[in-house]
């Protein structure tokens, strides 16, 4: 449970990475401000450390001191914003080494306090110089799927984001608009947005913070199609259990799907199986998760997987049945349909490079058998 | 700094592992404190990383302090920080470096640079060393004016820290109106958020002495404040601006405009980034309209989206806390998300707690529209590799049914289930069907067939095969071997272990013996006779009273146990509204995620500083006017029981008291299962050792009232006067003015707190809270203030030694639907807190219907 109770404390711990971030109230308080800040946490470290795990938090324990001192005092969160928290505390990466050797300034820290805190601006300091400037605005979707036991599609949303990085010198301001912006069903900001505009005109209107970050995020529900189907069949009889399972393109979204997985867990009542597949490789592991991996659907066959898994003695037939979770990945397509308008920039520079991608990927998308 | 002491402490024997390594450290140390080579920065570095990371395991450096001390006298920042933090950890244990400590720390909070500046400050307030705060006041005094915000920030935090290690020190430098003004006029926001963040908790805690405070208190809550807080909320971090929400939360708007003026202004939050900012927003938005139906509504469907994006956005923690949340909205106003259903099916991947939060959502939000998807997808679950959402999820279908009309294909449904073979989901589907069929009779007919095909050494779990059995007695006339089913369960009577099947047992046979006299009767008697031998006292006790009734009059038995019944319309809601509305007004915090309202799982101690002094005041003494609150002096009319004396009423006492608790039932059953066995026999069935279970029985029931029950003065079992002296001896006339209890509630710790189980009787007889006070008071506990209705009572009891004015504290909350007792003991003389824990404890088991 990521909330706990304690004779004396209540606890609140997320996972990460097989770390566990907790914090701990003897007060009433708002449950998720604590979870979200453990989230941010989480994420400012993994940002920092450049990943996560037992071994790089204690290589850098001492950033790990700072940062936390930096991002709550006395129990109450100050400084999250990645943006800011970098101008205090240098990352320890190879390029701030090189530079303070070159420099001959020792200190992995600006002396001057950043700007981004007196300025109006918090999320951004004032003097961002580079000498190509550049901004590329990446489309990311997850399509969230259930297809129930009779193959009907029940439920198919796309949760999306709207990446930027944004790679510019000064002050810069910008306006994104969309071809299509009816069709989002909800949306949310970046603290950086600006609400008016979005709210007469649905366009977004802001102040980008300097390098990578997450400006908008949307969902889109009630679709009608999923790119791919699965079909399963399992027949038992007689303590064995035959499956097969069918895989392969339903609505052509017009470029190439690759990455495309299959996992599913045996259920616990099954002691083996033997399962094989006319495409992609079959892995069995000790956990009984079963993952075959597809890539891409060849042009001359459909992907099929077929095998028998033999029951517990005792066991006439499966009542229990796996479901299939499938991965997959299009690059340059939403699914949702959003499609970027224009991008207008103010207060920057003549050259400038302006890249758009977009992406879809399986989030939880799952097939019931 | 101090190379004599330092050299003393490395040469004493006592230094603990790591004493090579350290003193190693040190001289290196030491070279490098005076260099000024390039570079030097970096060795250092490695250094101190190295006594962090020896101080972080475990290992004593202490004694490199003057060193750490020197070495820092640098403008490298991140040799500061290490400093700091080393500072910090020793100066907290090792006072003579305290003082060490704060000149270095004093020196540095007047560097040049700001940062140095702030975290000094930093440092200095978090050393928490009680005899030093004279030392705070004036670096702070100086930061709280900084011209650089990132000092005035951290200064702001080490005033609340100043107040929490001397609150005194904090008031008498004029403090909080500093902060108050800052507040108010600072540029900075973060500045801002930390006074309103350290003003709140600072008044909250005075208001409760201080005029003033509390005037100030509410003044934060005033129009002017609020908007002028509300005006710059886009400035705020995501944080601050969750602080200033729980604030506006909490404002009373003067008439609509305002309402509506405050939601028009925070509309935007809605879209945040950040869903503590989010769910904020929520509460601000719902609190304001509660009053207002129509908008209250609009508001639902307003926050519906945001939600729901939380919900299918975050990590899984995330999800869990903002369906916590969600879930308590659905509860409250099922219909509106009654379109959104599929948001609350079940992902393979969820972890359980979430998988189960939203069954619970499905099942609220079925209505005529939606029901034949919902339940479609319900029936999916059942076949879950997770066997407790299997069976929740069949629990759900069953909800269903129970609250629909129309429930013709979900009936098919709950049958299916019976034939899937499955040992767990046929036992929750009989457990459903059972229930069904109390509501909707009419479908007896299809169900009794497939129920009829189940055998019954396929149902293992109690509430199942109580749930078969019942089946079985009350549609004996159309099953057709329902008395040889019967039969063959009390064969096997001994083998059953569960007492609610037994007395399933009971009642089955005695519905099928009137309807099926001549197949069943031998079946009936056998199972009275082994209900009357049985060592359970409820079985025992149901086999009795049958067997009496059978004997007064079969028709007059009939009607008692078998009456024509009406169909069951409404089933009782687990929860009261009471507490739903209470975990409303709690929305956004622990209550929402915990399903209880916080009074119920926050100790006093740990409450937030609001709460603390309004619970207080709400629960307290010489409230006139809730009429659930009983001062104690009500109870005084039984004051002239309390003149005698102690060992007068140790005697006294006890007989009466050991006779009206338990004696008197367990002599009349005893006696009564002897003449029951002796008569049974007229109905051709010898029963030789009925008798000796039943004395055998009672023996065990005197273990169980003498189990745990020490020798207690008010109720000492034994006749003698006490060989032992009793360990703990109560004034039965203590006196403790309430302003007095209130005091020593806040002030003393806990010395004992523990949750118990409590005796049916004792449940049963609560159904006023007076009951208990005049019960406690015969064994010297006096009540200060009661409260609560059913289920949830709650008591503040105190006692005093007999011998000197030592008080005891007692906060106790009784449960009654759960028949729990939770007590926390407070004491002036914490040594004897279990002992009397042990009085309190025997004295509430005693406490039955009288």
């Amino acid at each position: 449970m990521p909330v706990i109770a304690s004779p004396t404390h209540y606890l609140f711990q997320i996972v990460r990475e097989g770390i566990t971030f907790l914090a701990c109230t003897q007060v009433e308080m708002p449950p998720l401000m604590a979870i979200e800040f453990l989230c941010r946490v989480a994420d400012v470290l993994s940002g920092y450390l450049g990943g996560l795990n037992e071994d790089l938090v204690k290589d850098n324990f001492v950033i790990v001191y700072e940062l936390l001192d930096e991002m709550i005092d006395n129990g109450f969160p100050l400084t999250t914003e990645p943006n800011i928290l970098r101008e205090m505390i240098a990352p320890p990466n190879i390029v701030s080494k090189m530079l303070s050797v070159v420099t001959g300034n020792s200190s992995n820290m600006s002396d001057t306090l950043p700007g981004a805190t007196a300025s109006c601006v918090p999320w951004r300091t004032t003097d961002v110089k580079y000498a190509n400037n550049e901004v590329y605005v990446d489309l990311v979707e997850e399509m969230d799927a259930i297809i129930n036991r009779d193959g009907v599609l029940v439920k198919c949303e796309i949760y999306g984001e709207v990446q930027v990085n944004s790679l510019l010198s000064g002050l810069p301001d910008l306006t994104l608009s969309f071809a299509n912006p009816s069709i989002l069903d909800d949306v949310r900001f970046h603290p950086c947005v600006r609400f008016r505009p979005w709210e007469s005109h649905q366009i977004l209107s802001f102040v980008p913070p300097d390098g990578q970050f997450k400006l908008m995020s949307y969902r889109v529900k009630k679709l009608k199609s999923t790119p791919i189907y699965v079909k399963p069949q399992l027949t038992s009889n007689d303590g064995t259990c035959r499956i097969s399972v069918m895989v392969g393109i339903r609505n052509d979204p017009g470029k190439t799907i690759d990455s495309i997985t299959l996992q599913f867990q045996l259920p616990p009542c099954v002691l083996s199986a033997d399962l094989t597949a006319n495409h992609g490789a079959v892995d069995i592991l000790s956990n009984k998760m079963c993952s075959w991996s597809i890539g891409r659907i060849p042009k001359d066959k459909a992907p099929s997987l077929t095998g028998t898994m033999v029951l517990e003695t005792g066991l006439e037939r499966l009542h229990v049945f796996p479901t299939f979770q499938l991965g997959f990945r299009i690059m340059g397509v939403a699914l949702s349909g959003l499609q970027i308008d224009k991008l207008d920039l103010k207060n920057v520079p003549s050259r400038l490079y302006k890249g758009f991608r977009a992406l879809t990927r399986a989030g939880e998308y799952e097939v019931r058998s | 700094m101090a190379p004599p002491a330092q050299s003393q402490r490395s040469a004493s024997p006592s230094q603990p592992s790591g004493k090579g390594e350290v003193s190693d450290l040190k001289s290196q140390l030491r070279q490098l404190a005076g260099s000024r080579a390039p570079g030097v920065d970096d060795s250092k570095r490695e250094l101190f990383k190295k006594v962090i990371s020896y101080m972080t395991i475990g290992v004593d450096v202490s004694s490199v302090f003057g060193e750490m001390v020197m070495c820092s006298a640098t403008s490298d920042i991140v040799l500061k920080k290490m400093c700091y933090l080393y500072v910090g950890n020793y100066a907290k244990v090792n006072p003579d470096l305290a003082l060490l400590t704060i000149n270095f720390l004093q020196r540095d909070c007047k560097d040049e640079d700001p940062i140095i500046r702030g975290l000094a400050l930093r440092s200095l307030c978090s050393l928490r060393v009680t005899n030093l705060v004279e030392y705070l006041v004036g670096p702070l005094g100086s930061g709280l004016k900084d011209n650089n915000s990132y000092v005035r920030m951290v200064a702001v935090m080490g005033v609340l820290k100043l107040y929490h290690i001397s609150a005194s020190t904090c008031i008498d430098a004029d403090f909080p109106l500093t902060l108050k003004h800052l507040m108010l006029n600072d540029p900075d926001t973060q500045v801002v958020a930390n006074c309103l963040s350290a003003l709140q908790e600072i008044w909250s805690s005075e208001a409760s002495t201080s005029e003033e405070a509390s005037r100030e208190r509410e003044a934060l809550l005033s129009k002017p404040i609020v908007y002028h807080l509300l005006n710059r909320i886009k400035e705020f971090s995501e944080w601050a601006q969750c602080l200033l929400l729980e604030l506006v939360a909490k404002y009373v708007p003067s008439d609509s405009n305002d309402i509506f003026d405050i939601m028009n202004l925070l509309e935007d939050r809605l879209q945040h980034a950040n869903g503590a900012v989010v769910l904020a927003t929520v509460k601000v938005f719902l609190h304001l309209t509660l009053s207002m139906t129509d908008v209250h509504q609009q508001v639902y469907e307003r926050i519906k989206a945001p939600l729901l994006t939380l919900v299918s956005s975050g990590s899984p923690e995330q999800s869990y806390a903002v369906l916590s949340h969600l879930h308590l909205l659905v509860m409250r106003a099922p219909f509106i998300f009654a379109s959104d259903y599929k948001h609350f099916y079940c992902q393979y991947n969820e972890p359980s707690y979430v998988k189960k939060l939203k069954l619970e959502m499905l099942t609220a939000v079925a209505n005529e529209s939606n029901t034949y998807e919902i339940v479609t997808e319900l029936c999916e679950y059942a076949a879950n590799v997770d066997i407790t959402i299997a069976r929740e999820s069949i629990r759900a279908v069953g909800k269903i049914a129970l609250q629909q009309y129309d429930v013709n294909a979900i009936v098919d449904r709950l049958l299916q289930f019976l034939e899937m073979e499955k040992d767990y989901v046929t036992a929750e589907a009989l457990v459903l069907v059972k229930d069904l069929l109390r509501k909707y009779p009419q479908w007896s007919h299809d169900c009794i067939a497939v129920v009829g095909s189940i055998s019954t050494q396929n149902v293992q779990e109690p509430k199942a095969k109580a749930a078969l059995i019942w089946m079985l007695g009350e549609y004996s006339q159309d099953m057709h071997d329902a008395p040889y089913i019967l039969e063959s369960l009390i064969e096997n009577w001994d083998e059953e272990h569960s007492a609610e099947v037994r007395l399933q047992l009971l009642t089955a046979v005695m519905k099928c013996f009137f309807k099926r006299p001549p197949e069943t009767q031998n079946a009936l008697g056998a199972a009275l006779a082994a209900g009357l031998a049985d060592f359970h006292q409820d079985v025992h006790d149901r086999a009795l009273f049958y067997y009496r009734l059978l004997q007064y009059n079969v028709s007059v038995a009939e009607n008692v146990v078998n009456p024509p019944k009406q169909a069951v319309s409404v089933f009782a809601d687990t929860q009261s509204s009471e507490i739903k509305d209470r975990i409303f007004d709690e929305f956004n915090s622990l209550s929402v995620v915990y399903q209880k309202p916080s009074y119920m799982f926050t100790d006093k101690e740990h409450r937030g500083p609001f709460e603390f002094s309004d619970e207080l005041g709400n629960v307290s003494i010489g409230a006139e006017s809730a009429d659930n609150v009983v001062p104690a002096n009500r109870v005084e009319a039984n004051d002239k029981d309390l003149l005698l004396s102690t060992s007068e009423k140790e005697e006294s006492r006890g007989p009466t008291h050991n006779g009206s608790a338990y004696s008197a039932p367990l002599y009349d059953s005893s006696s009564a299962s002897i003449s029951a066995a002796n008569s049974l026999s007229e109905l051709a069935i010898s029963n030789p050792t009925s008798a000796g279970n039943a004395s055998s029985s009672s023996l065990a029931i005197d273990d169980l009232l003498g189990l745990g029950l020490p020798a207690t003065p008010a109720a000492a079992p034994s006749p003698a006067p006490a060989p032992l002296p009793p360990p703990l001896k109560l004034n039965p006339k203590a006196v403790l003015d309430p302003g007095t209890f209130q005091q020593k509630w806040r002030q003393l710790g806990i010395s004992f707190s523990q949750e118990f189980s409590m005796s049916p009787q004792g449940v049963a007889a609560l159904t006023t809270p007076q009951a208990l006070l005049k019960h406690m008071q015969g064994h010297s506990i006096h009540c200060i203030a009661s409260g609560g209705q059913s289920p949830n009572f709650k008591f503040f009891f105190f006692a005093q030694k007999a011998e000197e004015s030592s008080n005891y504290l007692v906060e106790c909350v009784i449960n009654t639907s759960s028949a729990k007792a939770q007590i926390k003991i407070k004491a002036d003389d914490q040594s004897t807190s279990q002992a009397f824990s042990d009085i309190f404890q025997s004295a509430l088991s005693k406490f039955t219907v009288s």
